[in-house]
């Protein structure tokens, strides 16, 4: 089989590295080959902190996953996170030369530069400007310009931006692994890719990813990104929290928030407890199951709440008709789809991801679904970049290494 | 025509001049120390009762206060002595002081010259019409509890006085300075960051920026509220420079990386740098700020081109920690501690009111001994203010009910005055050890608050 139809998504998270290896028919239909994990170290809230480890990490992922997949892997689609990455909507005006009628593909690209023509701080790249909506002439909600007559095309983007030297360290240690990067993409809108549908995101949807160290969210109106972001808190504040007020080693709080914890207060009798095995297999310390409880509850309560205020900012919110969608690993707690409900006051539920061929195990995980994501997303930026949603993406990788902006 | 003379947005005067005046030991050596790092557009003095003192410093224009009094000695730690010397010079410093627009005073308060003079001076200088700065240092913790008392007495009358007094815990600014150093060290430590305070505060008066910040911005970013000044400078070079000055600037010893900020109503903010600084690295380093300003802060931002900067970037934070809680409102002098009904207490409007504050100091019985100074130093220094002495005024007297004389002797000698947001105290506490896991990465800080810290521990929830 030609290299070129195999795809491979790639996550250094920060609690675990994923490859999801995937096959492209010439249908356009995706077959999972395999996926390789390997336990992440040196990286915290979604960045590399430990170049080297990290590097190993990848390189024991890679590894992995050429194996179950039998695959030689050689180009990866990195997702990128990081409290450093920010979006904001802007709007690219170009006016047609004179004796030029009718608006032709050339002037999507050039629309698409204007829209870029804004002044990010110094030391921070482009990472995706995401087309929202075409205006000619000021009508609005034009589909595809191209082929009509017009003085005037105007276009909102999307655009998400972070620090180049943090995007370009994720990149190289990839690189030293041996593995050519075929682009970056910001995770959260990898993990929308699988965690909602095309008709979730017209109806307007808002998808949380609720990861190791960070949690990403989305939010998408008339099946366009409106609103994004990331916040550096994630599954592993929830554990370090339980693991400071129980007083018991982080790994342990990991086990326990994973078996035990919910966000669901007031459930509990009095007197309900969780007994700890110490290392030797015998009981240890009695926990009081909503002292748990409580500790997990008020951290991804005050989560939520942040990131509410955060989302009111812009009212885009408003529009989500779909509801939320809660993926990646944190949205395992029990629970947590209540709680959501009840802060957004939008209905809320674990993001299903749709079906593909393959090992059933791999999409049903959601702690994958940033890297099956990125599967979907190169599959669309590979099979056309032209029309249609799918122009909404861009090449970055060339940016980023020749001059930015 | 259009008229190209500069106008001047603030209070002061276009072309005011500036009198930087050190009172004290401790007031020289800071002077001595601006002076070493180079000060433009200010001139430089020094006031002290030790003869010895002013012919070691290098200041050259020097008053020796009270010959008489001290005979050229110091005042041995005794502010009544101070008072005294001052007092008998005061001539000498009414025309040293002479048509200044803003005069600049530093005091290490604690000890006799500094605590007795500097009232006395800047009371000379309020009335020759001057602006008045205070530069005013807290004795270090170990230097005891007298003088402790002592600086805050004194601390407390400069603010009746001044029209900006900015005050720093000599604690808190040696504490970055490692544990090995020398006394000497943390001494030069809290010297230089009083200095870079006053060139800071120097340069936003005087450069032209193209975002100016006037007196009036100080003060209201200061005021004179018994409030701690906080108080950042960083200044940084290379391609990542916006950041490192920020981060320098958080990183200075009274700010408490950047904590404290969230408490200030008001921050005054000055940005400078070389012709090549760009408005995208203003930008970035005003985000960056952000995050740790509460949302209600108002920011007073100042911007300079400075071509004497080259390519460096400097930013200098200022503020007066807010007085949230009312807690800070509760450093009062004690003789203002009479059973008056509260009033509105607003006890920033100097004038008058310091006149009537201080009069009726004298025969107040349990007004401590040193409280009457003023009073006295009203009497002798400036004749016509006392006229003002209105009894009616006196019992709108701001009496702060929660001001209780115990929370101010118990707390004071041990609690630096700058880190005293008491509702916040806990989690500042906690701080050092609970961020756990993420010890050693990025502090994830939104709306001042480091999310990294246990929830429950932040929402003070108890865990069993």
């Amino acid at each position: 089989m030609a290299k070129a139809n195999f795809l491979v998504g790639l996550e250094i998270g920060t609690s675990k590295v994923c490859v999801v290896v995937a096959s492209l028919r010439s249908d356009g239909a995706l077959k999972i080959e395999g996926v390789g994990l390997a336990p992440s170290r040196g990286v915290r809230k979604g960045e590399i902190v430990d170049f080297e480890t990290a590097g190993k990490c990848v390189h024991d992922a890679l590894v992995d996953a050429e194996d179950k997949s039998n695959v030689e892997i050689d180009g990866v689609y990195v997702a990128i996170t990081g409290s450093h990455l920010a979006s904001f909507n802007n709007r690219g005006i170009i006016t047609l030369p004179e004796e030029q009628e009718e608006i032709e593909e050339s002037d999507l690209d050039d629309v698409r530069a204007a829209g870029r023509e804004i002044e990010l701080p110094k030391e921070n790249a482009f990472m995706h400007e995401l087309l929202q909506h075409y205006y000619v002439d000021g009508q609005e909600g034009v589909l595809n310009p191209v082929g009509m007559i017009g003085r005037r095309l105007e276009a909102d983007f999307h655009i998400i931006h972070g620090i180049a030297n943090r995007i370009k360290n994720s990149i190289r240690c990839v690189k030293e692994v041996g593995v050519e990067v075929e682009d970056v993409v910001f995770s959260g809108l990898a993990a929308a890719q699988v965690a909602l549908t095309r008709n979730q995101k017209n109806l307007g949807a808002l998808m949380i990813d609720i990861g190791g160290g960070t949690m990403e969210f989305v939010v998408y109106n008339d099946g366009v990104v409106k609103q994004s972001g990331v916040l550096a808190v994630g599954g592993d504040h929830i554990t370090n929290d339980i693991s400071m007020g129980l007083r018991i080693p982080m790994a342990r709080a990991e086990k326990l928030k994973v078996d035990e914890g919910s966000v669901i207060l007031g459930n509990c009798l009095p007197g309900d407890t969780i007994s700890l095995k110490d290392d030797s297999g015998f009981a240890g310390k009695e926990i009081e199951r909503e002292t748990l409880n409580t500790i997990v509850h008020l951290r991804v309560r005050e989560t939520f709440e942040l990131l509410k205020k955060t989302l009111e900012r812009a009212n885009y919110i408003d529009y989500a008709g779909a509801g939320i969608f809660l993926t990646g690993g944190g949205s395992q707690i029990q629970g947590i789809d209540i709680l959501a409900q009840e802060i957004f006051d939008i209905p809320a539920q674990l993001a299903k991801v749709e079906t593909m061929a393959g090992p059933t195990a791999a999409f049903e995980n959601p702690q994958f679904a940033v890297a099956l994501g990125l599967i979907r997303y190169a599959r669309e930026n590979q099979v056309d970049r032209g029309g249609g949603w799918l122009s909404k993406i861009s090449r970055k990788v060339p940016r980023l290494f020749g001059g930015f902006r | 025509m259009i008229d190209l003379t500069p106008k001047n947005s603030s209070g002061a005067p276009p072309d005011v001049s500036v009198r930087l005046i050190g009172i004290g030991n401790a007031g020289s050596n800071t002077i001595d120390r601006i002076l070493l790092d180079g000060l433009e557009k200010a001139e430089a003095m020094i006031m002290n009762t030790d003869q010895q003192e002013l012919t070691r410093s290098v200041v050259p224009n020097q008053l020796q206060l009270g010959s008489n009094v001290t005979h050229g000695l110091g005042a041995g730690g005794d502010p009544e002595m101070g008072l005294d010397a001052a007092r008998e010079s005061v001539e000498e410093i009414r025309a040293a002081i002479e048509d200044c627009g803003m005069v600049i005073l530093s005091a290490g308060l604690g000890g006799g010259t500094g605590s007795g003079g500097a009232p006395v001076v800047a009371r000379v200088a309020k009335d020759a019409g001057a602006l008045v700065i205070v530069f005013a240092t807290m004795p270090f913790n170990f230097e005891g509890r007298r003088r402790r008392k002592q600086a805050e007495e004194s601390l407390e009358a400069l603010r009746q006085i001044a029209d900006v007094v900015i005050c720093f815990e000599n604690d808190r600014m040696g504490e970055n300075v490692s544990s090995r150093a020398g006394a000497h060290q943390a001494f030069a430590a809290a010297d230089q960051t009083i200095s870079q305070s006053v060139r800071a505060v120097c340069g936003l008066l005087h450069k032209r920026g193209l975002v100016r910040i006037g007196f009036d911005e100080l003060r209201s970013a200061l005021g004179t509220l018994p409030a701690p000044a906080v108080f950042g400078f960083g200044q940084a070079e290379g391609e990542n420079r916006a950041h490192e000055a920020l981060e320098k600037a958080l990183k200075s010893p009274l700010m408490d990386r950047g904590k404290l900020i969230e408490k200030a109503h008001n921050l005054l903010v000055s940005v400078s740098g070389g012709p090549d600084m760009t408005l995208a690295e203003v930008q970035v380093m005003m985000d960056a700020l952000n995050r740790f300003v509460g949302e209600d802060t108002q920011i007073l931002f100042g911007l300079q081109v400075d071509g004497g900067m080259g390519q460096a970037m400097s930013i200098t934070i200022l503020c007066a920690l807010s007085l949230g809680g009312g807690a800070r409102q509760l450093l009062r002098p004690q003789e203002f501690y009479t059973p008056v009904p509260p009033a509105a207490a607003e006890i920033s409007q100097v004038e008058t009111h310091v006149t009537e504050d201080l009069e009726p100091a004298a025969p107040e019985g349990e007004a401590s001994p040193f409280y009457d100074e003023p009073a006295v130093d009203e009497d002798v220094v400036l004749p016509e203010a006392v006229e003002e002495p209105a009894a009616p005024t006196e019992p709108e007297e701001p009496v702060p009910a929660e001001a209780p004389e115990t929370f101010f002797e118990e707390e004071a000698p041990s609690v630096s005055n700058v880190k005293k947001p008491s509702e916040t105290q806990e989690t500042l506490q906690f701080e050092p050890v609970n961020r756990g896991r993420f010890e050693k990465s990025e502090p994830t800080i939104v709306n001042g608050e480091d999310l990294d810290v246990p929830t429950f521990l932040r929402r003070n929830v108890r865990i069993k």
